[in-house]
């Protein structure tokens, strides 16, 4: 459905120079600044899958999708969508594809709702049955009828987005393209419109490019995500592969009720595991912590390096355990040190495809 | 085909008519201040025809030059419908990328958006002053009224003004691309434009130098021209030759547009992320 092949984009701007006699000097200067914002993405993305498109702000997202949408052209490389490319043939490709930008509406200002989807109706030569049906099917999912007659300006940001939402189904396109669609929502309509999101493409089969800051976004809707870095694609697989890769970090909570003392717990488990052991664990590879108010003992480490069954059947030896619970690495986590470049550098280029 | 387009670009039109309903109180100060030029325009001619003693000037005698002040101002009301400014607040705020999503050519749709001023300002306050020309030409100046004939060539010659005037404007528009904010650039225009199309002045008050320059400019035909053809200044002959200028012009500054516009989208930022 959508093929990128290693597009890159070059923004050029004048030199702007600091204070007040950089902004004299900058008026004689021809001076230009090079900035690629995205460089040398590629990935094809099969029919009805739900990609999450991640990246800090400023990593080129906004930038890869104006390109695929035919706004931006890429200064090399190219991109096909459903055969078609947006940076030759816009409007072709504009009546097959649909598109919510977060932070900017489609929808006329001044007119109502309902007055809005009439010209887009008209725009997109929607025949009267097929406007039918999808605003019937808009109408279940997104619940549009309580503010359709409303002016567009007089909506909530939560009303506006799920209307922009349908402003961008009305034709059925093939690829939807949501760039930041729940930025600003609360959780209610959060949930409404992942779940209309995820409605369309089981019904549809549309395929969704989804930008987005919140991790929830991507748990609930996307198999497959592709993380960039400044302009660069650092990840590209599924979501599993990604905690599999980055998340390795296993964190153990016990509650318990006789704590003999952090030593003496960190020397009896070291010496529990390491006994038969060919690699010792070393004693910085445990995170040892107790909360005295809640009693409970946390213990933080790498499941590669030491199996969390062991850990688990050592300390049962060692101190009595009320109540256990396995945490695994939250994507927000290695969300985070992925956008600090923690792992983008030297990390392994992930389960691509 | 043609019914798909007019289905497709007729919203555009019809939403610019809704939006200027919304906002009269706006549209009917501009009405009072363009009424304002008219007036101070028609007294200044009139004292210099009075204070030169002769019966015409440049070509036009007193009657006609109240008829042209009018028309003038009838004229530009309905043509200058600016598609810079709108091009300028799409650059600046990025919304361009919101229809270059969809379907549509961004050109046309302009254009389509500023047809619906025109029928707009053409019935108010332009119908209604020009009526009242006629009934003032007849009553006061004792001249004919206007043939139906003519009538219709001036019709037809202000659409043809109407386009010359729009595209040329999107060209103009396209320098936002590389300056963002185009105000000042718009006054100069305005006031280069108000001397270019005979708005201030007629043409034929220039001299002969100027005036052969000029024909070989797009701007004459904006205005100047079917204002002298209501005026009934040219021949059969003329006339036609006149109309099939503004056609040319129509067709230049399009490809001209058309040139642009591929130039500027190669190199097009938009801003606000």
């Amino acid at each position: 459905m959508i093929e990128v092949k290693s597009i890159s984009k070059e923004f050029i701007s004048p030199k702007k120079y600091p204070g007040l006699k950089g902004a004299v000097k900058g008026l004689f200067s021809t001076e230009k600044v090079k900035k690629l914002a995205v460089d040398d993405i590629s990935f094809s993305i099969a029919d009805g899958e739900i990609v999450g498109y991640i990246g800090s702000n400023g990593a080129g997202k906004s930038t890869t999708i104006k390109m695929m949408t035919g706004i931006l052209r890429p200064t090399r490389g190219e991109c096909l969508i459903d055969g078609i490319n947006p940076a030759t043939d816009r409007m072709a490709n504009a009546a097959r594809i649909g598109v919510v930008f977060g932070q900017r509406t489609q929808l006329w200002w001044d007119l109502p709702l309902s007055e809005s989807y009439t010209i887009l109706k008209e725009i997109y030569n929607v025949s009267d049955e097929d406007y039918k049906k999808q605003l019937a099917f808009l109408n279940e999912t997104l619940g549009l009828e309580e503010f359709f007659d409303k002016t567009v300006r007089t909506l909530s940001l939560g009303q506006r987005m799920r209307a922009d939402l349908g402003a961008a189904l009305i034709h059925n396109p093939k690829v939807l393209y949501l760039d930041e669609p729940t930025i600003g929502l609360d959780l209610v309509v959060k949930d409404k419109i992942r779940e209309a999101i995820h409605e369309i493409n089981q019904k549809y089969k549309t395929t969704v490019i989804l930008t987005t800051h919140d991790i929830e976004d991507i748990e609930k809707l996307c198999s497959r995500i592709i993380v960039i870095d400044k302009g660069r694609k650092i990840y590209d697989g599924t979501l599993a592969d990604l905690k599999e890769t980055y998340g390795t970090t296993r964190k153990i909570s016990i509650k318990t009720e006789d704590f003999p003392g952090i030593g003496k717990v960190r020397a009896a488990l070291s010496s529990s595991l390491n006994n038969g052991n060919k690699e010792p664990v070393g004693d910085n590879e445990l995170e040892l912590n107790f909360n005295p108010d809640e009693s409970r003992l946390e213990i933080s480490f790498d499941k590669n390096h030491v199996e969390v069954s062991d850990v688990i059947s050592s300390l049962i030896r060692i101190i009595t355990v009320k109540d256990i619970k396995i945490q695994e690495t939250e994507l927000a986590s290695i969300v985070k040190d992925i956008y600090n470049h923690n792992l983008g550098a030297n990390g392994p280029e992930g389960g691509g495809r | 085909m043609i019914r798909h387009f007019m289905h497709t670009y007729l919203p555009f039109a019809s939403n610019e008519l809704k939006r200027n309903l919304a906002y009269k109180g706006a549209f009917y100060l501009f009405i009072v201040c363009d009424l304002m030029e008219v007036f101070i325009s028609y007294y200044l001619w009139m004292a210099i025809y009075q204070s030169s003693g002769k019966g015409t000037l440049g070509g036009l005698s007193k009657n006609e030059m109240v008829v042209y002040v009018i028309m003038v101002f009838i004229t530009s009301t309905i043509i200058m419908q600016s598609i810079s400014r709108t091009v300028s607040r799409d650059v600046v705020k990025g919304n361009i990328a919101m229809t270059l999503i969809k379907p549509v050519d961004y050109r046309i749709s302009l254009i389509s958006g500023q047809v619906g001023n025109l029928i707009y300002h053409f019935i108010v306050p332009s119908l209604f002053v020009w009526i009242f020309l006629e009934v003032y030409k007849v009553t006061v100046l004792g001249e004919p009224l206007v043939s139906p004939g003519r009538a219709a060539l001036y019709l037809i010659s202000i659409c043809l003004s109407f386009l010359i005037y729009v595209l040329f404007d999107f060209c103009f528009g396209m320098v936002a691309f590389f300056t963002t904010y185009i105000f000042g650039l718009s006054m100069a225009k305005e006031v280069l434009l108000s001397f270019l199309t005979g708005r201030l002045i007629p043409i034929s008050f220039f001299p002969e130098a100027f005036r052969k320059v000029f024909e070989y400019l797009p701007f004459e035909s904006m205005v100047y021209s079917p204002v002298m053809i209501y005026l009934g200044k040219y021949s059969v002959r003329e006339t036609l030759f006149v109309i099939g200028r503004q056609a040319a012009w129509v067709i230049i500054l399009y490809l001209l547009g058309s040139f642009i516009w591929k130039k500027v989208t190669n190199r097009l930022i938009v801003l606000g992320g």
